[in-house]
């Protein structure tokens, strides 16, 4: 991992077309503005893991899995 | 009454008050805006929340209290206008709004179940409106073990 230290008000470059800047740093949070062309996604990582982890979710399990998966959620409750 | 086939009970009669309308989708299912939640005797304590455009898409749900009794949900000031919620207060689980974690079972029924406490799906309660809220500073996981009880051999 490429690591660099920037102040508020600069920025670096990726490629030709992506541009960050630091607009601002308060306690622990860090303003970013970004100039990419619209064919580049800016997701934040968090929002793209829970897509991923939704499109994986969404896939139909069996009957049986399902009947084993809240009769064991079951026995959890009420054998702790 | 109109009625719905759902991907894993058949076909179940609805009323229209009982729909909830998701506004942005979910991530990755930014076109479904119409959900039920479904719940069956023999499946509790899971919920489901079935699409109503599209009856194979159907998420396994547990509600998040069922997971961490003392589970904390942080939405932001954009979450709760999104929900139509009280700014500058934190919603009360059960009262406000229902929280559920998505359960991901990784396909098989082999793999330990997880849930997705990091981004749980939230709905006010009143106004019948949801959304998958994103809490990028959460101290949950999105791969929350789900707690299994001792392993019980199949009926026969």
């Amino acid at each position: 991992m490429l690591v660099m230290k920037r102040r508020a008000g600069e920025s670096f470059t990726i490629g030709d077309e992506i541009e960050i800047e630091v607009l601002e740093v308060a306690g622990t949070r860090v303003k970013l503005g970004i100039v990419a062309p619209d064919s580049v996604a800016i997701v934040r990582k968090e929002a793209r893991v829970t897509r991923e982890e939704n499109i994986t979710a969404s896939q139909p399990i069996a009957p049986e899995a399902l009947a084993a998966l809240a009769h064991r959620l079951w026995r959890a409750k009420s054998n702790p | 009454m109109p009625q719905i086939r759902t991907a894993y009970f058949g076909e179940l009669d609805y009323a229209d008050g009982t729909i909830f309308h998701f506004p942005y989708g979910l991530p990755g299912f930014e076109h479904e805006h119409a959900f039920l939640f479904l719940k069956q005797p023999h499946t509790e304590p899971l919920m489901f929340l079935q699409s109503l455009g599209n009856s194979r898409l159907c998420f396994i749900l547990l509600p998040i209290l069922v997971l961490d009794p003392r589970y904390a949900v942080n939405p932001d000031a954009e979450d709760l206008a999104a929900l139509h919620l009280e700014p500058g207060r934190q919603p009360v689980i059960g009262k406000d709004i229902l929280c559920a974690a998505i359960v991901t079972t990784g396909g098989t029924d082999q793999g330990t179940p997880t849930a997705n406490l990091m981004a749980p799906v939230v709905v006010n309660l009143k106004e019948q409106i949801g959304m998958q809220v994103i809490q990028a500073d959460s101290p949950y996981s999105h791969r929350h073990p789900i707690p299994m009880g001792t392993k019980v051999a199949p009926c026969s």
